[in-house]
């Protein structure tokens, strides 16, 4: 019956495969509870910041912010030929998220490419091993990198990653800056968004002004409260990546898990097929014999 | 009573009634009571005091701003810690 024992050697390490996909299943879920969490925590603080620079915002003002400074660019919004433009992709240090890390890249890819194609110059930074690992072997040019952000972002991380970013575009060195991330709307859903975070596009005013008292003064408040809209942007693109890969790798440990119970029933099914065949054989071998000798 | 919320950008720290508000005005320490014109303003470095029903409630708080409302207050700082 060596067809059962392989059978068998087959069932065992599949069944070992599932516990695994299993238990990874588990702990992505309860990851994504938490960084859910996190990502709905991070909702008042972007909203009343985009309501109060909303409301201090006018035109007239936008001149005199160099976060807001509007560089030379086309209609749909890419900067023109010559200027420079800083991509930040937000990718997993791990795999097994299903396409998770291969549509961030793909949207990363396909936003240089676009860049190149204008005649923009483009620098390239890094979150998440995945990411480094692919540009790296393609041999594209990485201005930075990190990989020690893990499944709890802060805000002391966005503004680490934005600050540099930002003088260099006060100081004219940059003229746009874009972020590549997994948008969170539901488990299911985390399309990877390329969004463009400098220069800043002031919130809209939904309905009248208040009439505030202002101290010091609308300008100082804007001048103040702009470079925290943009760290806060690249925090929540953080939090939303983090939330995005547990829940990908949820549903890919579920499809796996899924995968794993089917093949192991056919196998068993084939499996229990040999074996009866080989009693029915074994039987027929012994009448058989018995036959022979009686006769 | 005022309604108070404390935000920073990973979480809501404080929500809730407060009888008033003391915090780190960029230029010195401001108090906020009922009835206050509206009004939007820097925050410094300090310590913000909100004085509830239960006690007062502290937190340090560096940069943002402070806005009130129709007696609602609203601290919205990138750092801010409860002490």
């Amino acid at each position: 019956m060596a067809q059962g024992r392989e059978l068998k050697g087959r069932i065992k390490s599949i069944e070992g495969t599932r516990k695994i996909t299993r238990s990874m299943e588990m702990v992505a879920t309860s990851k994504l509870k938490r960084a859910q969490d996190r990502v709905v925590a991070a909702r008042p603080y972007a909203r009343a910041l985009e309501a109060v620079i909303a409301d201090l915002y006018s035109p007239e003002l936008a001149e005199r912010f160099p976060l807001l400074r509007q560089p030379a660019a086309n209609e749909q919004g890419t900067p023109v030929r010559g200027s420079r433009a800083a991509v930040l992709l937000i990718t997993s240090n791990q795999g097994l998220a299903g396409a998770f890390n291969a549509n961030l890249i793909r949207e990363a890819r396909s936003l240089l490419a676009r860049l190149s194609t204008a005649g923009v110059e483009t620098d390239l930074h890094i979150v998440g091993r995945k990411g480094l690992g692919f540009f790296r072997y393609i041999g594209a040019k990485i201005a930075s990198s990190r990989t020690d952000i893990g499944d709890k972002p802060t805000a002391e991380h966005g503004s680490q990653l934005v600050d540099t970013l930002m003088s260099d575009f006060i100081e004219r060195r940059l003229d746009a800056v874009y972020v590549v991330y997994a948008k969170y709307n539901s488990p299911l859903s985390t399309p990877p968004v390329a969004e463009r975070v400098l220069p800043v596009a002031p919130p809209v005013r939904n309905g009248p002004a208040r009439d505030y008292l202002l101290f010091p003064n609308a300008h100082d408040i804007l001048d103040a409260l702009l470079p925290l809209y943009v760290r806060n942007a690249i925090y929540r693109a953080l939090v939303e990546t983090v939330a995005g890969e547990q829940g990908a790798r949820r549903t890919a440990m579920k499809a796996a898990t899924d995968n794993a119970g089917e093949i192991l029933n056919v196998l068993r099914r084939t499996y229990n097929r040999a074996r009866q065949a080989q009693i029915t054989q074994e039987i027929a071998e012994i009448v058989g014999g018995a036959e022979a000798l009686s006769g | 009573m005022l309604k108070v919320s404390v935000i920073s950008p990973e979480k809501v720290l404080y929500e809730g009634d407060a009888s008033s508000v003391v915090a780190p005005g960029f230029d010195g320490e401001l108090g906020i009571l009922t009835g206050h014109a509206p009004m939007i303003t820097a925050l410094g470095a300090g310590t913000l005091r909100v004085e509830g029903g239960a006690g007062s409630q502290r937190f340090s708080v560096a940069g943002g701003f402070l806005q009130v409302v129709d007696d609602q207050v609203r601290v919205v700082t990138e750092k801010a810690t409860a002490i």
